[in-house]
């Protein structure tokens, strides 16, 4: 039984990998733009919800990664001649240290504390990126970042982004199903238990923070390839809210929740937008909507409604 | 004059700005500290009942208008606009979840504070509008060292103290607020006792708004009512209520003091970087009192 | 102050109970000892070794592993799984980032699932399970850490009978099979009189005896302050 799940689970999963090699062929620009997009803040959302989903952590200000990782990008290739590959990991690297470095001060402190100091620290970074005008262009950001060639086309850039986005969706995978992932769930579930049974919580914790800081920075990179811009409202709160918002409607106790997440915020941000420039509005209902009514969001719901339908097939074959 | 008294002189009227910024500051933070501290909900949607009174006192100043007795109206009618649109958010929305996790009532204040945005987009429009300062206002008043004050922001630093003398005398000398001290502490003895419990929050949920609307119309006059001027006061408030101690109300007095000058006083030392000060205030505040520097009620 | 002037040795071997009126500081006592609580003064010593005031996750490196008095597991993971979490950290496996936790100490897991009486069960999400049930997999989380001293705060407290029964069977079992030091708190004094080998008294955060079975019951001093006489089933 188990068996057969987990192959028709890969077979779904080679399907779905096919479908989006396939997609560039058909889709006119616009849409492979927007699908790289997707992968892009689906990427953030999923490395947000390492910490927030599975290691039950207030992260309420996770953009900050994101926008540094976009960054140091930027900065290393319009300041520097250092070859591509190598600027796009500093993006990541810098990422993980400013995590590494703020989970240092935030980790000994719980929920609501955590997430409010996290922000307090976060804003602190955003108003120095928005104001060094000389090294960060300030509130302008960088524009026409130089991009490899064979990368910087509309479906360069787009296998790019699927294929840094699939590498790190299968590596964050492996690793929330490590032990190290169990672990970081019993914390999420119970952390005076999780001491009481030989783990240590707090490096834990911080290790899991810098995991989910260096994967927000990867998709913070993978943004300047897609845009060849950064300007500093990536790092400001109200995206990471939003970011926040697609884990919880696409569900954060999904491991695509947020993936789903992510597409339907920027499917209903530019489709609505197109028809109304209250697209604000529109978005706001839609959250209520799910707030009130699919509290563990859109795939946690069909996870539970499916549950209930293999246990029936089990009791019939029984 | 030697360059010490013209910097003396510079620091003091940059602390008269400071000043003036701390008691708009001081009086909506105070309402989501009120807010945060009784029925637990960090209000995103705070700032957007802020930005509200402001346009709504712009409406009302056009109304009677646009001279002192518009101000004075506005000053009157629009905090109670927003406390009336508050009080149907509460009823509508807000009471049928207080037992939902924080993370989830903060989220549901983002949606609000979005859909608010719009709602104000829908009746205002995107165009900047500016409300006059009233006649009496006009003009300065040199008090110490020469420094000409704007007798508009000594009203402002009048208005400060008493609102705060009467959030406190509703805190701690009303009945509503004694009660809403207890509900704070244990809600769950409060509603033992047969007190409706449901009640007195959607009061202090209304009274929190109604400082909110209040600050947007003190506001008014002295910027742009613009439409984002909710997304900049918000996180300012809440990292001023984190200071201070969650729901504790001199605290948010103190935060908003630290916010205020480190935000005034900066400018003055570095310019370029004026702004990263206040943050770096809160951080080092957090980094030496994680729970704020007044006691919290949670 | 919750503790003051509590004094308790338990050799390797025992089982030895610690009774006490609500509020005697018995949890307290074992918050202290497995680090959770950092003491003013006094020391806790295991094995000869001075552990006062390591963090709980050191402790329970050293070999003491402890249960909860209200059911303090994993709600999100089933019954398998919040066992196999405890396993994969005593074997240390906690940085490994790689293998599947799925293809790791199954067997272990399953043994220790089994020794408690819930390998049927395994597959369960926790809030599925009865009280009793829950109680038993908070002890085998505690086992999964594969201690040599285990303190069990109140195993029975809420227990049907039949329930009960099966409880003390079990710490019987763990005592005597895997020849585990146990020291527990409970209110039922029939299981502490049954299974103890020695038995602690603490009223108001000290102790007022430490000694066998027959001392304790012989006692003036805990008959006044606790057991009220001859009738010592006063829970």
């Amino acid at each position: 039984m188990r068996k057969g799940t987990s192959t028709r689970n890969i077979g779904i999963g080679i399907a779905v990998v096919a479908v989006f090699f396939l997609l560039p062929a058909f889709l006119p620009r616009f849409y492979v733009y927007l699908i790289s997009l997707m992968l892009v803040y689906g990427l953030l959302a999923t490395s947000l919800n390492i910490v927030l989903g599975y290691g039950g952590v207030f992260q309420f200000h996770h953009c900050v990664f994101y926008g540094v990782g976009a960054y140091a990008t930027a900065l290393f290739l319009t300041k520097t001649g250092v070859p591509f590959i190598l600027s796009f990991l500093a993006g990541a690297v810098a990422a993980a240290v400013l995590s590494f470095l703020m989970g240092i001060i935030t980790v000994r402190l719980s929920k609501l504390y955590f997430g409010m100091l996290q922000i307090s620290l976060g804003s602190l970074v955003w108003a120095i990126v928005y104001r060094w005008y000389s090294f960060t262009g300030g509130d302008d950001g960088i524009h026409g970042i130089p991009v490899p060639e064979i990368i910087s086309s509309y479906n360069g850039s787009y296998y790019f982004t699927l294929a840094v986005t699939l590498i790190c969706l299968f590596l964050i995978y492996k690793i929330i199903k490590s032990p190290f992932g169990s672990a970081l769930q019993g914390i999420r579930d119970n952390p005076v238990r999780s001491g009481m049974i030989g783990i240590n919580v707090k490096r834990h914790l911080l290790v899991a923070l810098v995991i989910a800081g260096f994967f927000g920075g990867v998709a913070g990179s993978l943004f300047v390839v897609v845009d060849k811009t950064v300007f500093p409202d990536m790092l400001f709160w109200t995206l990471s809210l939003e970011v926040f918002i697609m884990c919880l409607i696409g569900g954060w106790f999904s491991f695509f929740g947020p993936m789903v997440g992510a597409a339907i915020v920027i499917a209903l941000r530019t489709f609505v937008s197109g028809y109304t420039v209250y697209w604000a509005l529109v978005y706001g209902i839609v959250m209520v909507f799910v707030i009130f009514f699919l509290p563990n969001g859109i795939l946690g719901f069909l996870e539970q409604r499916a549950k209930p339908a293999d246990e029936k097939k089990l009791i019939e074959k029984g | 004059m030697d360059t010490g008294a013209l910097l003396f002189q510079k620091i003091l009227s940059q602390i008269f700005v400071g000043l003036s910024r701390t008691t708009i500051l001081f009086i909506v933070s105070s309402g989501m500290s009120l807010i945060l501290g009784v029925l637990r909900i960090p209000n995103i949607a705070h700032g957007s009942l802020y930005m509200i009174g402001a346009f709504m006192a712009f409406s009302v100043s056009n109304f009677f208008g646009g001279g002192s007795q518009g101000f004075w109206m506005a000053l009157l009618l629009a905090p109670i606009g927003v406390a009336i649109l508050s009080l149907i958010t509460e009823r509508g929305i807000f009471q049928f979840l207080y037992k939902r996790e924080h993370l989830m009532l903060l989220l549901l204040t983002f949606a609000l504070s979005l859909i608010f945005g719009d709602l104000v987009k829908l009746v205002w429009g995107a165009e900047y509008k500016s409300v006059p300062v009233p006649q009496v206002f006009h003009g300065h008043l040199t008090l110490v060292a020469g420094i000409p004050i704007p007798l508009y922001n000594l009203f402002l630093l009048l208005v400060g103290p008493v609102v705060a003398i009467l959030l406190w005398l509703f805190v701690n000398k009303t009945k509503m607020g004694k009660i809403s001290r207890a509900a704070a502490v244990d809600r769950d003895m409060v509603g033992a006792v047969g007190i409706n419990v449901s009640r007195v929050f959607a009061a202090v949920f209304v009274v929190g708004c109604l400082l909110a609307g209040l600050g947007g119309v003190l506001v008014a006059p002295t910027v742009n009512v613009t439409l984002g001027m909710d997304h900049t006061l918000i996180m300012e408030a809440f990292l001023i209520v984190i200071m201070g101690g969650l729901g504790n109300i001199w605290g948010a007095l103190i935060g908003a003091l630290i916010f205020g000058l480190a935000q005034s006083l900066g400018i003055l030392i570095w310019p370029q970087f004026g702004i990263i000060f206040p943050y770096a205030a809160v951080v080092i505040v957090l980094m030496i009192k994680p729970t704020g520097l007044l006691k919290s009620t949670w | 102050m919750a503790v003051n002037r509590a004094n308790l040795e338990v050799e390797k071997g025992e089982i030895v109970a610690v009774i006490g009126p609500n509020g005697a500081g018995k949890t307290t006592l074992f918050n202290l000892i497995t680090g959770i609580l950092k003491p003013d003064e006094g020391r806790v010593f295991f094995k000869g070794e001075d552990i006062t005031g390591l963090s709980p996750h050191n402790v329970c490196r050293k070999g003491i592993s402890r249960s909860f008095q209200v059911v303090n597991v994993f709600e999100r993971l089933s019954v398998f799984e919040n066992v196999r979490i405890a396993v994969l950290s005593k074997n240390r496996m906690c940085w490994n980032f790689i293998t599947p936790s799925a293809k790791l100490l199954g067997d272990e897991t399953e043994r220790i699932l089994s020794s408690v009486g819930l390998a049927d069960k395994k597959d369960s999400a926790c809030s599925d399970l009865s009280h009793g049930d829950r109680k038993v997999l908070e002890i085998a989380v505690a086992l999964g850490a594969s201690p040599e001293f285990l303190i069990l705060d109140e195993p029975t407290a809420g227990m049907a009978p039949e329930e009960t029964d099966r409880c003390i069977e079990l710490i019987r079992n763990l005592s005597d099979t895997l020849g585990l030091t146990i020291l527990f708190c409970e209110h039922d004094m029939g299981l502490v009189f049954s299974i103890s080998d020695r038995i602690m008294v603490m009223a108001r955060g000290s102790t007022l005896v430490q000694g066998t079975c027959e001392e304790v019951r012989r006692n003036q001093a805990v008959q006044d302050a606790y057991l009220g006489g001859d009738d010592y089933d006063v829970s």
